[in-house]
């Protein structure tokens, strides 16, 4: 690929912060007369708090406040509207915490304890008494079947779709058929840094808010209505956030907490999540059940695909993970397609987006369900995806921008060295080892939002740019500055990019891989503006090679010089043309607008996960030896915070297919690995070298820098890699994940 | 965390003194254990006796054994030569166990006195726990219990010894030297971890107002035919689904003169697997003595929902780990 392809290797601009603990996160910030919180939860899934007594707690030195139901103030009105699901901001759960009696999870706040430190608070909350009128809660997919709810969409999103006749191919006798059912169970985030807020109040008109946050302008929005502000009198900051992963991109009931408390105690206030409530607070991902049903004719062309998927929701949430139109509805060709989304609402925690939310659990049921297809049919995978390759979207049938998985198969196998494949089950070994290799797709949407940004442009050559998006510790910040240097023509390490501040112009929330394309647009936007202000005093100052010439001819002639675009012999330095004015600075802010849609084109970025294992057959733990990743996702800015995004990807894959795994008690309805040591992320020892790859062009259709998001594609069809090569080592197919040594110990 | 006083001890005899005049204090090692417990609310002593200033952290041979002070940190016994040379099967069980910052910290004593990592225990929003708050019920009985135990549970209390280290120190036949106002005395390895019976909320035998001076290691020349084998979900940082520790006495013909098995994750404290031990004198080291072994040494188990595997998996291991220590080198 082209250098206009694979940007720089620039190490991170922050990476000096971060490291020497510079870098000051959002629970970080030292507020004067600052109190701290624990929260009290409930420790039933369903019923009414009878009575909370709280004399205890608030007798403990230090103490200034106990807050539940019998005395939050009541915020504004919390209803689910059409504008709060808009793009300003969302919550995950309408409902207003303590705002009454009831309780419809485990782990639900039902308390916050605010006292000087924040041992003082944690040791006062394990003093309140509760009692509950309980009630019998639902807490598995199977007891609340009958319950189900089918929606129609997630936002916009549709998540049904039937495309041709797919029963009629399920009953032709000559077709090779897959009908397979897979299960996932709940997910947790878990990114380093846990969620927290502190809210400080400048009298009740004016609020600050440094929150861990993948939206600033989001919270804005969401607290400016409840507590009935104006948006601009609310302030959010968070200039670094240690991971995400979609549990910061909502409004949790922690953030309303922080603020609620602050104004009760009129003191600034600070709710630090702890660990154990990043389980219940801030969502998971949902488990799965998903079954696909496959048929093919004898030489692998598909006839048809069904992709059914249940998920969960709380009662207070209104999550959808849609499984099946991420993964059957954008992969293959097929004449007949039907997808069916299922929702169950059960008395636990709400789920919310998780890296690849639908992409990331629907392509490991389908890329699971293609690879049983593969060996119905006896042929290669690669081939099997290769014959079924999509050249138009499969349902809407419009062609995609550019789409480059073909070569994605072509170089990950050579790279791997997938011809030395023998795709026996159990024929490959290691000394006493077996020896598994199992590829799979892996896909995510190409999203763009829109965002504006302010650039100053200063006489020394220097300028500084700004924008309300996030660095989730994606390296979004060197992207930006990267981007700005080469749009600004001015020299990398002179190029200031600013960011997670609500003050700033509005970006949006850092989600569904979009601030990438998103952001650039802006800059994109604001460079031009910035030429134009430039040109504007150039062509009315006589001194100037561009006395004279029409504004509408200026751009960029090369770094650091504006000029007549047709006629480069005429040109002008930033700098003399400020000079010459008298000005040290010139500063233009483009307007927010929304994105031009191109409903001519899909886009959609594609890749391919090869991936070996090795597995003791007698102690069967899963070991991945091997990871080969080539993905296309259009121009890659910088190349090493890209690079990492995948790795990061599919180290999270990798969890997602061995060892992660958010249990629950069965009688209580509380998750029981609420904690680092019993949610098992990968560890270091769990993760080989992973060899990542880009192909293509820069995908000019889709922005004008031709770049697609890069945050999520990682993580989707990687725990199907690793299950497929699982299968391919012992003979024995996993659908239940996470793939523990337990589960393999029935290998003949 | 409960309120509590601190204070330090600067001789044993402080120590033990300064605990015998309140009944809810606790010593003060490494920590790694006892303050998570009490941030979680689990433990609430209302004096904390710092005895890091005890000298107590030699690592000494033993008339061809070795002595290991109460107050020595993991990490330097699992790399102390004397352990390294004469009990590979020690320092492999320490390293197998936590973080390297964790075992920086861990000391001998504290190790021995690891509490469980039931689910149900460890977290006090869960109602029930016979071994937190006695007469609660158990959570774990018909709850969440793919890791709990499958040999000595009560139905009190099904819950598993976390430690590592302890597995090993079953195996070589460790004596735990303690101390107390009224003096010293000695508790063989085997009768310092207690099954939960009717009170699962004790889990040790070493008396409230007693001290751990040191572990000894009696002289046991063929431990260098040991090994320690530890599975778990993921590589590192986990705490064991099933673990063995094994020992092997050879004779030059491959006869087995003696053996030593003891199994973690499996039970309230370390399980001996006597008759199986007993059961592979005078046998060939091969598979078809370590498989029989292996089924004897399971006998008698009983699984719950979610843990049977541990049966199958315990068998496996044993035998992994006979065969590991049948092919070391001596």
């Amino acid at each position: 690929m082209s250098a206009a392809t694979i940007g720089p290797a620039r190490n991170r601009v922050d990476g000096r912060l971060k490291v020497t603990g510079a870098a000051k996160y959002s629970v970080e910030f030292e507020i004067p007369n600052l109190a701290h919180s624990w929260p009290v939860e409930a420790n039933i899934s369903k019923g009414k708090i009878t009575a909370i007594d709280t004399k205890a707690a608030e007798a403990v030195p230090g103490v200034i406040k106990v807050l539940t139901h019998l005395n939050a103030p009541k915020p504004k009105e919390a209803k689910a509207t059409e504008e709060r699901n808009s793009g300003h901001g969302i919550r995950n759960e309408e409902r207003n915490p303590l705002s009454d009696d009831k309780v419809y999870y485990g782990g639900q706040y039902i308390g916050l304890v605010v006292a000087e430190t924040i041992e003082q608070a944690r040791y006062a909350a394990s003093l309140v008494k509760v009692s509950y009128a309980a009630e019998q809660p639902l807490l598995s997919m199977e007891a609340a079947r009958p319950d189900a709810k089918k929606p129609k969409s997630n936002k916009k999103e549709n998540v049904q779709a039937e495309k041709g006749d797919t029963s009629a191919a399920f009953k032709r006798a000559d077709l090779v058929k897959v009908d397979q059912t897979y299960y996932t169970p709940t997910e947790t985030h878990n990114p380093i840094e846990m969620s927290g807020t502190i809210a400080v109040w400048e009298g009740d008109k004016k609020l600050t808010l440094y929150d861990a946050t993948q939206f600033v302008k989001g919270v804005q929005s969401v607290l400016a209505r409840s507590h009935n502000l104006n948006p601009e009198d609310v302030r959010v900051i968070c200039p670094f956030v240690g991971g995400a992963f979609g549990c910061k991109g909502a409004v949790w009931p922690h953030v309303l907490l922080a603020a609620m408390a602050a104004k009760a105690v009129g003191r600034p206030v600070k709710f630090h999540v702890p660990r154990k409530f990043m389980f219940t607070g801030t969502g998971h991902r949902t488990p799965t059940r998903q079954t696909v049903r496959l048929a093919a004719t004898p030489d692998g062309k598909l006839q048809a695909m069904e992709h059914s998927s249940e998920t969960l929701t709380s009662p207070v949430g209104q999550y959808v993970e849609s499984c099946g139109m991420r993964s059957t509805g954008i992969l293959y060709a097929s004449p007949a397609i039907r997808i069916e989304e299922v929702v169950y609402p059960i008395n636990v925690s709400t789920p919310t987006f998780m890296r690849a939310p639908g992409e990331c659990p629907g392509t490991y049921a389908l890329e699971c369900g293609m690879d049983e297809l593969a060996y119905a049919l006896k042929m290669d995978p690669v081939q099997l995806r290769t014959v079924n390759h999509a050249d138009n979207h499969p349902i809407k049938d419009v062609p995609f921008s550019a789409k480059h998985l073909k070569d994605a198969y072509q170089r990950g196998a050579e790279m791997f060295g997938w011809s030395k494949r023998n795709p026996q089950p159990r024929s490959m070994r290691d000394g006493d080892l077996l020896v598994g290799w199992g590829m799979a797709t892996a896909t995510y949407p190409a999203h763009k939002m829109n965002a504006a940004a302010k650039v100053q442009l200063r006489a020394d050559g220097t300028a500084t740019v700004q924008c309300a998006t996030h660095d989730l510790g994606t390296g979004a910040y060197t992207a930006f500055t990267q981007v700005s240097s080469e749009l600004l023509g001015v020299p990398f390490e002179n190029v200031t990019f600013e960011l997670g501040k609500s003050d700033f112009p509005f970006g949006p929330v850092a989600g569904g891989s979009n601030s990438t394309a998103t952001v650039s647009t802006a800059i994109h936007d604001a460079a031009a503006m910035l030429f134009k202000a430039l040109g504007e005093i150039a062509v009315k100052d006589s001194q100037s090679p561009l006395f004279n010439a029409k504004v509408d001819d200026i751009g960029m002639v090369a770094p650091g010089r504006i000029g007549v675009v047709t006629d480069q012999t005429k040109s002008d330095s930033y700098a003399d043309v400020l000079k010459r004015a008298g000005r040290n600075s010139i500063e233009v802010q483009t307007e927010l607008k929304e994105p031009e849609e191109n409903k001519k084109l899909t886009f959609q970025s594609f890749g391919a996960h090869f991936c070996e294992v090795k597995i003791d057959p007698l102690l069967p733990r899963v070991q991945v030896t091997r990871v080969v990743s080539v993905m296309n996702c259009g121009r890659i800015v910088t190349a090493k915070p890209a690079r990492s995004q995948i790795i990061g990807g599919v180290v999270m894959g990798v969890g997602m297919a061995l060892t992660e795994e958010t249990a629950y008690d069965p009688q209580t309805g509380l998750p029981t690995t609420r904690n680092l040591a019993d949610y098992h992320v990968p560890t270091n020892a769990d993760i080989p070298h992973i060899e990542v790859e880009f192909v293509g062009e820069p995908d000019m259709a889709f922005n004008p820098i031709g770049a697609r998001g890069m945050g999520e594609i990682g993580i989707t069809g990687i725990a199907a890699a690793v299950a497929n090569a699982v299968y391919h080592a012992t003979g024995k197919r996993v659908r239940d994940l996470p793939i523990t040594p337990d589960k393999l110990l029935d290998l003949a | 965390m409960s309120p509590f006083t601190y204070t330090r001890a600067d001789d044993p005899n402080a120590a033990v003194s300064g605990i015998a005049a309140n009944a809810k204090a606790r010593f003060l090692g490494g920590g790694t254990n006892l303050i998570d417990l009490m941030k979680m609310g689990v433990e609430a002593p209302t004096q904390l006796i710092d005895i890091n200033r005890l000298p107590l952290t030699q690592i000494e041979d033993l008339n061809g054994g070795v002595r290991i002070g109460g107050l020595a940190r993991n990490a330097e016994a699992a790399e102390h030569p004397l352990i390294v040379q004469r009990y590979p099967v020690l320092s492999q069980a320490i390293l197998a166990g936590a973080s390297a910052q964790l075992r920086n910290m861990a000391t001998t004593g504290g190790n021995l006195l690891q509490r469980t990592r039931c689910y149900y225990f460890y977290d006090p929003a869960f109602p029930m726990c016979n071994k937190r708050n006695p007469g609660s019920g158990c959570g774990a009985l018909n709850g969440f219990n793919r890791i709990h135990a499958i040999f000595g549970q009560s139905e009190q209390c099904i819950a598993t010894n976390p430690s590592d280290m302890s597995v090993a120190l079953a195996a070589l036949e460790a004596v735990v030297r303690v101390q107390s106002a009224k003096g010293e005395r000695q508790i063989a390895i085997g009768d310092f971890h207690r099954l939960p019976g009717t009170t699962p909320n004790v889990d040790t035998n070493l008396q409230a107002d007693e001290l751990i001076t040191a572990v000894d290691l009696p002289a046991m020349p063929f431990a260098v035919r040991s090994s320690y084998l530890k599975m778990r979900d993921r590589a590192s940082y986990a705490f064991a689904l099933v673990s063995v520790a094994a020992v092997l006495d050879l004779t030059p013909d491959r006869k087995i003169n003696g053996a030593r098995i003891a199994l973690g994750g499996v039970a309230h404290k370390p399980w001996r697997a006597t008759q199986a031990e007993q059961q592979l004198v005078g046998k060939t080291a091969d598979e078809n003595a370590f498989r029989a072994a292996a089924e004897t040494a399971l006998n008698g188990a009983k699984a719950y929902k979610h843990n049977a595997f541990k049966i199958e998996l315990a068998k496996r291991s044993i035998v992994r780990a006979l065969t590991t220590t049948a092919a070391i080198p001596v």
